[in-house]
């Protein structure tokens, strides 16, 4: 048996770690641009579901809406980049799947877990641009300026979308072992609605479900101008607890669910 | 076509255990299984395959659907979970440490979904390079190579969507090729392809084998190709192998058996029957002034049996042909005879 003969020319450490990444931002990047209609579209019916809300709201109860709209506001940023952050690993495992490349990337001297963590900070950049991008809108629609201080709004939304790129990476899971389970990807939209805006002021252990905590303290940070720092440690501390623990179980479960569908058989089928 | 009867033993052809014919083996699989199910529902999808390929070897794998040709593959590369067995790649088990192994290994399965249509031929090759751990940058010449190599160099800016299925097959195994690999897995690679496209991908991997040591193991359901390209040919049949032979040696088993023979004149019922009745004869053909039959001996016979029956009857012998099996006929003949063997039933979860 020979040894290998090729590893000199590759490079799994850091510095190819980080050329996949750029690789695979790039592409991400290639066809945003390359697709604008789509790209567009993508991004108007975030808006429109804005709209319908905001103008919507306004003429059926325009007390109500102005009262809350910076809840609004913050709670639909929250939700448009969980929504974004969280379908590009939930469908995107099934479009992988549908074109054959599931296994290219499974392939991967990387190893599939890394590759996926790759695409998955992809999406919740692109989150990021769709949200600072919706932000804007909003705010110049609206009228009603929020306080967006980058080194507070940044690792704030970052660790409030972690529980949503956790449920992606659990329902990315699913999809491999299950195949057709669109309609569950569907249904979590409105969960996060739900969860987004869970009363963790009237009952403070709802903070322990994911998002919940994220929107509270971006409402804070965003609605009263306070800066990450002046937020309470244990406030942030229950944050970090719940997004890294989170994500490590959507992480734990995507695992699971390849190895299980490598069991059956079915890894790429569909 | 012929109807050999006979099946090839291993032991008859192979090159195993003639260490100086051996050259450097890159792939072993040893004693591999998968079961599905357990109990009475356990299906055994691949049964105690194994088999080696060297370096630079073209490998056929064949089977009948159901045989466990798809399991197998998808095991070696650990997109499936073997229930047993060792999978050594460039002396690496992949099981104990398959990132190394992808190091080396490219797969081309599914026929020519394993890109990205969206992106560029050249972004393709970017991006899979950059996947199996290379500099995109670093590798731009190779690609260029590769792209030039697969007449597909003017196209290197087009969106793969935009290309015809061909050329579409060949941007997948380039996008393999692209990552550095030296053992290729290719599952149906000329499946859809026309006559001109598959002739032209065949002489492009036959030309990866000589010319770049590339080793590819590929299953395929069309003979011709893997007669034209393979060196050798694993046949598996209820997930167990039942031929594992040069395709030169497995056809040239089969070869001598086979017998198309042209007497003078009728031949009588009787010495007809006697001729069916012990020995496998098919395309009775009676001429005005000759009769032709084509008879496949069993093992242990000979052609002189019949000769003598004729003899016996006092039939001239004109003509005694024999008959050039292709590997189609050896395959199903193979196929046919392995015990147990029914397409139908396969068990496979392929």
């Amino acid at each position: 048996m020979s040894a290998p003969t090729q590893s000199a020319g590759f490079d799994t450490g850091p510095r190819g770690y980080l050329r996949y990444f750029l690789a695979a931002f790039r592409k991400r990047l290639l066809l945003l641009l390359r697709y604008p209609v789509n790209t567009i579209s993508q991004f108007g019916t975030i808006l429109l579901v804005f709209f319908v809300v905001f103008y919507g709201g306004r003429a059926v109860a325009p007390t109500a809406i102005s009262d809350s709209i910076e809840g609004i506001i913050v709670g639909y940023l929250l939700w448009s980049m969980s929504i974004t952050a969280y379908s590009g690993l939930s469908w995107g495992v099934t479009r992988e799947a549908q074109w054959g490349t599931l296994e290219q990337l499974f392939m991967s001297p990387f190893g599939f877990g890394p590759v996926m963590v790759v695409k998955m900070v992809v999406n919740v950049l692109e989150s990021f641009l769709w949200g600072a991008l919706t932000l804007l809108v909003m705010m110049t629609v609206t009228g009603h300026w929020l306080a967006v201080d980058p080194l507070t709004v940044v690792p704030l939304g970052a660790l409030a979308l972690a529980p949503a790129v956790g449920i992606g990476f659990f329902f990315g899971g699913l999809a491999i072992r299950f195949k057709r389970i669109e309609n569950a990807f569907q249904l979590m939209q409105f969960f996060f609605i739900g969860l987004i805006a869970a009363p963790v002021a009237q009952y403070p252990l709802m903070k322990w479900l994911p998002l919940a905590q994220g929107s509270q303290l971006l409402q804070t940070a965003m609605k009263d101008g306070v800066a990450l720092w002046n937020l309470p440690a244990g406030e942030v501390a229950v944050l970090v607890a719940t997004a890294v623990g989170y994500l490590a179980l959507g992480y734990a479960a995507f695992h699971y669910c390849q190895r299980w569908a490598r069991r059956e058989g079915v890894m790429g089928h569909y | 076509m012929s109807q050999a009867t006979r099946r090839p033993n291993r032991s008859d052809t192979s090159s195993d255990g003639d260490p100086e014919a051996a050259g450097e083996t890159v792939l072993a699989v040893d004693d591999l299984q998968k079961t599905y199910g357990d109990g009475d529902d356990a299906v055994h999808a691949v049964d105690g395959v194994t088999f080696a390929v060297d370096r630079g070897e073209v490998v056929g794998v064949l089977g009948p659907n159901g045989a466990g040709k798809t399991t197998t593959i998808k095991s070696i590369l650990g997109l499936v979970v073997p229930t047993a067995g060792t999978v050594e790649i460039a002396g690496v088990n992949a099981q104990d440490d398959p990132r190394a192994v992808y190091q080396h290994v490219g797969a081309m399965l599914e026929g020519a979904r394993n890109t990205y249509w969206r992106l560029t031929v050249a972004e393709n090759l970017r991006f899979f390079a950059a996947l199996g751990g290379r500099d995109p940058d670093a590798a731009r010449d190779r690609h260029e190579r590769l792209l030039q190599q697969f007449n597909l160099d003017d196209k290197a800016d087009e969106p793969v969507n935009e290309l015809s299925r061909g050329q579409k097959q060949k941007v997948s195994l380039a996008a393999t090729l692209a990552r550095g690999t030296d053992v290729v897995f290719l599952d149906e690679p000329t499946l859809g392809l026309d006559v001109e496209a598959s002739v032209e991908l065949r002489r492009e991997l036959r030309r990866l084998a000589d010319e770049e040591d590339i080793t590819i193991v590929l299953s395929s359901h069309d003979m011709d190709v893997v007669e034209s390209v393979c060196d050798r040919v694993v046949i598996l049949s209820e997930g167990s192998v039942i031929a594992d032979d040069p395709v030169e040696d497995l056809v040239g088993v089969f070869e001598t058996h086979a017998y198309r023979v042209t007497v003078e004149g009728q031949v009588p019922s009787g010495v007809r029957t006697q001729l069916t009745d012990g020995y496998h004869t098919e395309n009775w053909d009676v001429l005005e002034d000759r009769t032709r039959f084509d008879v496949t001996l069993a093992d242990g016979d000979t052609l002189h049996g019949v000769l003598d029956v004729l003899q016996a009857a006092d039939r001239q012998l004109l003509d005694v042909d024999g008959l050039e099996p292709d590997l189609e006929d050896v395959f199903l003949d193979v196929t046919d005879t392995a015990p147990g063997s029914d397409a139908d039933e396969g068990g496979d979860a392929e």
